[in-house]
């Protein structure tokens, strides 16, 4: 029984550790109606800065948790500043667009700075375990109930009798009032980031020495863990942030004693998934109060799109379908290929977030169906690979849209969030359902791509190959963008509220999205898994997600030659300029900032 | 009351605002005598409650110029214009329904640092709304509407201003309150605070105005002694929309 109390003990000694980061989330939140996708970069951000002072400077630990805590504040003061105020006035969701653009640049940053690798962080404090009750508990463990608990009175003392903390409040719950009593709202945003930073920095630190060990890739799973437990108590809800993230340990704690660790995420998300259906409002939501606010707003920025008139397309086409016989370079297809497969993926996306408004941050999700579907249509069930990719397509169509549908009735930043989660949790499925999937150790040896049992080998024949499927998918989403059903998709983008006054059944046209934009990302899954011959659990990740989206705002958000306009443009640029691999996240994210703030409509205009 | 017209407060002169592509309101022009109720009439969109979101800078106009005591308001930030002496009321009240209504009522201080002054401050409003004093530690959202007025109210005197504005401030009462509101905003005024408010019940505004504007689509169409206004037809006329108001 012993372990059972170790198990208590541990979770909400996590718990404690990701209520630091959802308490910050849920300031910002309640001031800004934002979720801070950057949070996690700053837990990051003060997990090595942690390591620099302990292991570099030799700081005794009191003085490390005060450099840490300045160091993250100054980071969350800049990000306010320079990345969020400008935005002010735009909509809704170009700061949450913003936060994610910002994290790629600070994970990359630090990943630049301490490489990839994995590093020590001792925590200064003296090894030994104290019995109690049945348990152990270590003094690393009452340090961070000891953080904890301090950090929520003073929090507690700061909203409650300072005059800065009463002008947070009252802006939380209403911010043009609040600016009638003379609050400045700037200062309010700017104390909420700073202290939000220096928790999240502090939680980075501590769950360094916690696990003694800090990598780059901590940076996400601390946004989501965050995300989640901010959400499950409430969005801009600080004492249910808290309560959401002990209830997060213990329930990660409890199943991974059940299930085993690589469950450990799992169990987040899916609570996620299900506190946002049941109680979008979060689990101490009083029922009479109403959503935190409509929270509609999809990141179409008003424009004219720019007519390219049909011929210079048909030329444009017949350009690149004829350039395999001239003599290009076997590195230029290879380019170009991704660019068409990037390309699939982006045309999804942008009918999906762009056309019927629903930013999905989760859409590496629908090519993992869609490959691992054809890989083991074709190799468990000798499918051929033409009709498997079909069948990749097919299955991400339906499964992606079944998935995907209980998110249907939210809006706004949560349909982000949830997209978001439910990405993962295909990810995690897949890791861990090893009986289809082969586990962590992937499926290998899948057959080559082809077409009425002739193999596509030669890079002409594969580029022609993923040319003609994108050219065919764009010709079939241009034709539907200009139908009664395109107009249908924008209308409940522009306004749900009118679209459903207007008879629209909003499920039925976000399941026809989705099914059509499943098809297509599927189809560029099964390619993929044709062309790598090896795939796994982390081939298709929100990286890819995140790039996909800053493709289709580079193009315009709805915009089919936009989509694959961006993806020639963020696929192609940087090989032309033949910049390192662990550039390239730092380029997407500069360049996803520079899109929301100088112009959200993209290189060709929404649509 | 005094019929001669003293210095004015607040000016707003040859305004112009735009939302996006439509024009809200066309080369409009209100003058707030020190001392003064002024209150501004017009049916819905006629941009009433825009003008008071240009005297709060919520809203920036495209040209023109608005001063307060003389100085241009036009471009200062909302709690900059509030530092000068301008409380509101807003429409629909806007109290912070989470906060108490002691920790509400304070919140109109807070542009004050005089920590004894705010607290005699504050009985102050007591004796002037004595219903609230049972109040003060409820949650100010689970208070009746003609309650939250009261709050609203002593939230704005607060900070001791030298003109509330007030939209709407009847809008939704019980015909008691409607009376009581009226009969406060006089007390308000008397004790040397200047009012400016936006109504849509012309004939009760009437009652306690000095003067009065009627705005229509944008344009005033009427404005002159409240006295005077009080039995104009073109009053209703304006209301009903005659062109011929004009």
């Amino acid at each position: 029984m012993s372990s059972w109390l170790d198990y208590t003990i541990n979770g909400l000694i996590v718990g404690n550790v990701y209520a630091l980061v959802a308490v910050g989330l849920a300031l910002i939140f309640g001031v800004s109606r934002l979720i801070n996708f950057a949070q996690g970069s700053i837990y990051l951000v003060g997990a090595y800065v942690g390591w620099v002072a302990v292991v570099q400077l030799h700081t005794p630990l009191p003085l490390t948790i005060i450099v840490v805590a300045a160091s993250a504040a100054l980071v969350g003061l800049i990000i306010e500043r320079f990345g969020l105020r400008p935005l002010q006035n735009s909509v809704r969701i170009a700061p949450l667009l913003a936060t994610i653009g910002i994290s790629f640049v600070l994970d990359q940053l630090v990943m630049l700075t301490f490489s990839p690798n994995p590093r020590a962080l001792p925590s200064q404090l003296p090894d030994v375990r104290f019995q109690v009750g049945g348990g152990t508990i270590g003094p690393l463990d009452l340090l961070i109930a000891g953080v904890g608990i301090t950090s929520a009175l003073l929090l507690f003392v700061f909203l409650r009798y300072s005059k800065l903390g009463w002008a947070v409040r009252a802006a939380s719950q209403d911010r043009d009032a609040a600016m009638q009593m003379g609050v400045d709202v700037n200062r309010v945003n700017q104390a909420v980031f700073g202290i939000a930073a220096a928790l999240g920095g502090v939680s980075g630190m501590l769950v360094g020495m916690y696990y003694n060990q800090i990598d780059t890739a901590m940076s996400l799973q601390a946004t989501l863990k965050g995300v989640v437990a901010e959400v499950v108590g409430g969005a801009g809800n600080v004492p249910g942030a808290v309560v959401g993230s002990l209830l997060l340990g213990l329930v990660e704690s409890y199943g991974v004693a059940v299930f085993g660790t690589s469950y450990r995420n799992l169990f987040a998300f899916l609570l996620l998934v299900v506190v946002l259906v049941l109680r979008p409002n979060g689990l101490f939501a009083s029922a009479r109060q109403a959503p935190p606010e409509p929270l509609t707003g999809t990141f179409i920025a008003p424009s004219r799109p720019m007519r390219i008139p049909r011929w210079a397309l048909a030329v444009a086409a017949a350009i690149f379908a004829i350039l395999p016989l001239f003599p290009v370079s076997f590195y230029v297809l290879q380019t170009l290929i991704n660019a068409w497969l990037l390309g699939m993926l982006a045309l999804s996306l942008t009918l999906v977030a762009g056309t019927i408004g629903q930013v999905s941050l989760g859409h590496a999700a629908l090519l993992a169906i869609g490959a691992y579907t054809s890989a083991l249509l074709s190799l468990t069930f000798s499918v051929p690979v033409g009709l498997a990719i079909i069948g990749g397509g097919l299955m991400s169509a339906a499964l992606g849209t079944t998935l995907i549908s209980p998110s249907f009735r939210l809006r706004g930043h949560y349909v982000s969030i949830a997209t978001l989660a439910i990405g993962e949790i295909v990810s995690l499925v897949i890791l861990n359902w090893e009986g289809v999937t082969r586990g962590p150790i992937g499926i290998s040896g899948i057959p080559p791509l082809s077409l009425f049992g002739y193999d596509l080998i030669s890079p002409n024949s594969i580029y022609w190959f993923s040319f003609a499927v994108m050219v065919v998918l764009a010709l079939l989403q241009g034709r539907l963008l200009t139908s009664h059903l395109g107009r249908s998709f924008r209308a409940i983008r522009d306004d749900d509220i009118a679209a459903r006054a207007y008879g629209l059944s909003l499920n039925r046209y976000k399941s026809l999205a989705f099914i059509f934009g499943g098809f297509a990302a599927g189809i560029s899954g099964g390619i993929a898994a044709h062309l790598y011959s090896y795939i796994n659990h982390e081939t298709f990740n929100t990286q890819q997600s995140i790039l996909a989206l800053t493709v289709v705002i580079l193009g315009g958000l709805g915009n089919v030659v936009g989509a694959i306009l961006g993806s020639v443009a963020l696929v192609g640029l940087p090989e032309l300029f033949r910049i390192a691999a662990e550039y390239r996240i730092l380029i997407y994210g500069i360049v996803l900032l520079l899109l929301v703030r100088f112009r959200p409509q993209g290189l060709l205009g929404t649509i | 009351m005094t019929t001669s017209a003293p210095e004015p407060l607040l000016t707003l002169s040859n305004v112009n605002t735009f939302y996006g592509q439509a024009q809200v309101h066309f080369d409009l022009s209100i003058t707030v005598a020190r001392g003064h109720i002024v209150c501004l009439l017009g049916g819905n969109a006629s941009g009433k409650s825009t003008t008071m979101k240009i005297i709060l800078g919520l809203v920036k106009p495209r040209s023109g110029e608005v001063t307060f005591d003389g100085a241009s308001l036009v471009g200062l930030t909302t709690p900059q214009i509030v530092r000068r002496g301008i409380a509101s009321v807003p429409e629909a009240r806007r109290l912070f329904a989470d906060m108490s209504v002691r920790e509400n009522i304070l919140m109109g201080a807070f542009v004050r640092n005089d920590r004894e002054a705010i607290a005699q401050d504050l009985d102050r409003m007591l004796t002037l709304f004595p219903k609230l004093g049972q109040r003060l530690s409820q949650r100010a959202g689970s208070l009746s509407g003609g309650e939250q007025q009261m709050v609203a109210m002593a939230r704005a005197l607060m900070s001791r201003p030298r003109m509330i504005v007030m939209d709407e401030p009847t809008m939704g009462l019980s015909p008691l309150y409607v009376d009581r509101v009226l009969e406060l905003i006089r007390t308000i005024n008397q004790e040397g605070v200047s009012v400016f408010m936006v109504e849509q019940n012309a004939s009760l505004a009437l009652e306690i105005a000095h003067e009065a504007y009627v705005l229509q689509t944008g344009k005033i169409v009427l404005s002159g002694p409240a006295r005077a206004l009080k039995d104009d037809p073109r009053i209703r006329d304006a209301y009903l929309g005659g062109s011929e108001a004009a």
